[in-house]
């Protein structure tokens, strides 16, 4: 399914002393089956973003395009909501603070029986979405809120994979998790990415928008300010966004200025990098 | 839940903004009492009523105190009010006049009386809803605890926690924004999860709102645990002696809202033991010479 957004804008607060615009006619189109990421400085309208994405705000004017599904800023044609986010599921930032339910598997299956899948099927299916984000069977009739935290988010992602997204949108999922518990998070993503999901992630680390990220868009104020793949970003002049530059980054560059000869475009990772600088010997 | 703002502080800089908070508690309470003042003849009352009315209005306007919002909140009362309009109509009560007779239901009357007891309960139901939102929009929770604890200091000789009390209150009246958020974050993760709070029957609504509940009480316990331990750790002791650096004070504003407010009072006062106890002359007859309808 694909993502077209028409010169959305949407204002907090509307018609009070307290309005916020956050988005500003936003144009954007999200590529099917890659990894997007959203970034930008807190206040510059990705999460009012992502959260338009499946009519939980209705914008104020224009409207978005997932696959046959509109959200649009009239109530009335907004009839099909809740099959669009079974497709375009978000997991938002601090998942775990969404569980509830008595064991794992039960706030696993949770979701599912909301759209009318039955007990019995719904814990089956539940068992397979724990089982893909690497969540023991000793855990399934625990208690959610005895896990750790990167598990309590693991468990929470399960709920929202349980549903079989096309679209799968994560705001900050690494936030407040140890080195280990992000990249067992990361690597899961990618994973969702080759099976055909398209997704996308709103994230402070530039990192993971390198290493992992197929497509870039740089929120400033409400509007978009930049749209491409992330090498073109990092090579360009990313000071006037106010976001860092990636760790990897920064090493490259002190090669070049040392009179180290690299192709910049072509490096994503570190793999990349020995793989270039393999080829220098 | 927008619903949820109802009465909300709104930061302008108004006349009624800029009142000691002291002084606006003690006005409100003032105005309750004008509010429960009865007239024993009906359309005496109802005038008073009306002239009050229309004073708070202009007091809602001086403070730019949205009347939108004061109609979305009476909306949600309506079943209220409905539940009241049956009460007044079919309970009987031997103060109607049995010539006043509206119309009948199955043989059983109802009365004109009975509307007019129902429309002045209305009425003081929706001047208190605004005197109470004229107050908590136009002054901030802190200073409304500032101004609360004030009234309850005279009570430390007898022993009362007047100093925790306020700062439980404060504390309370400081995270309900923060709950509303949290709510609102709660309601968005669990809407992605296929939960409707809007639509489906009651069993359907019954469940959608444990996933709302069990997630904010499990943050809502986790959040007063940390930020008693974020106090301790600041060396936080309620029986400690406190400056204050917002400093309540006492300006000629506030003698002003104060003399008009009692003029209003002086006047409701004036005319009410009149009608009561001096002549049971309707106030239409006594200003007009004209007799009302009824």
């Amino acid at each position: 399914m694909q993502i077209k957004i028409n010169s959305l804008s949407y204002t907090y607060l509307a018609k009070t002393p307290n309005e916020v615009e956050a988005l500003h006619d936003v144009s954007l189109e999200i590529p099917e089956g890659k990894i997007t990421s959203i970034i930008g400085h807190t206040g510059s309208g990705k999460s009012t973003l992502i959260q338009t994405l499946n009519g939980l705000l209705l914008p104020t004017s224009g409207e978005v395009h997932v696959g046959d599904y509109v959200v649009t800023s009239k109530k009335k044609k907004n009839k099909k909501i809740k099959e669009l986010r079974k497709s375009l599921a978000i997991v938002f930032q601090f998942p775990e603070y969404q569980l509830f339910e008595e064991t794992v598997e039960k706030d696993v299956a949770f979701g599912l029986k909301n759209y009318g899948v039955k007990e019995a099927e719904a814990i089956k299916q539940a068992h397979k979405a724990l089982e893909e984000v690497g969540i023991d069977k000793s855990f399934y009739k625990r208690s959610p809120f005895e896990l750790s935290g990167g598990e309590k988010r693991r468990v929470a992602i399960a709920g929202i994979i349980a549903l079989n997204p096309d679209i799968l949108v994560l705001d900050e999922p690494t936030a407040g998790l140890d080195p280990l518990g992000s990249k067992i998070i990361l690597r899961l993503i990618e994973k969702f990415n080759k099976e055909g999901k398209t997704i996308i992630i709103v994230t402070h680390d530039m990192n993971i928008v390198l290493n992992y990220s197929d497509h870039v868009v740089v929120m400033n104020d409400g509007k978009v300010a930049f749209e491409g793949t992330p090498s073109t970003l990092f090579n360009g002049d990313i000071s006037k966004y106010s976001i860092d530059v990636p760790e990897l980054f920064k090493f490259v560059k002190i090669l070049e200025v040392k009179g180290m000869k690299l192709d910049l475009s072509k490096i994503r990772t570190i793999d990349d990098l020995i793989t270039q600088l393999k080829e220098k010997r | 839940m927008n619903n949820l703002t109802f009465g909300r502080y709104s930061p302008f800089n108004t006349f009624t903004h800029k009142l000691d908070p002291r002084n606006k508690i003690f006005l409100m309470i003032v105005l309750f009492v004008c509010v429960f003042l009865k007239v024993t003849v009906w359309s005496s009352t109802l005038i008073i009523a009306g002239a009050l009315f229309l004073f708070m209005i202009c007091v809602m306007l001086i403070s730019k105190v949205s009347v939108l919002s004061l109609l979305k909140s009476l909306g949600a009362m309506w079943i209220l009010f409905l539940f009241l309009l049956i009460i007044y109509m079919f309970v009987p009560n031997p103060a109607y006049k049995a010539d006043h007779i509206a119309f009948t239901i199955n043989n059983y009357p109802v009365y004109y009386d009975a509307f007019i007891q129902w429309g002045y309960i209305v009425i003081r139901l929706v001047m208190m809803l605004m005197v109470t939102m004229i107050l908590t929009s136009t002054t901030k929770p802190m200073d409304l605890t500032y101004g609360l604890e004030w009234y309850l200091t005279p009570l430390k000789l007898v022993k009362f926690p007047s100093h925790i009390v306020a700062m439980t209150l404060s504390i309370a009246l400081r995270f309900i924004p923060t709950l509303i958020d949290e709510t609102n974050r709660i309601i968005k993760a669990q809407s992605s999860r296929g939960v409707d709070f809007n639509h489906g029957g009651i069993f359907k609504r019954f469940k959608a709102i444990f996933a709302l509940i069990i997630p904010l009480f499990v943050s809502a316990i986790t959040r007063s645990e940390e930020l008693s331990d974020a106090m301790e750790a600041r060396g936080y002791d309620p029986y400690a002696k406190r400056t204050r650096y917002r400093k309540l004070q006492f300006h000629l504003v506030d003698l002003l809202a104060l003399i008009i407010v009692l003029l209003v009072f002086g006047a409701i006062l004036f005319l009410v033991i009149y009608n009561n106890h001096v002549s049971q002359v309707d106030i239409i007859y006594w200003i007009s010479g004209v007799h009302p309808i009824i």
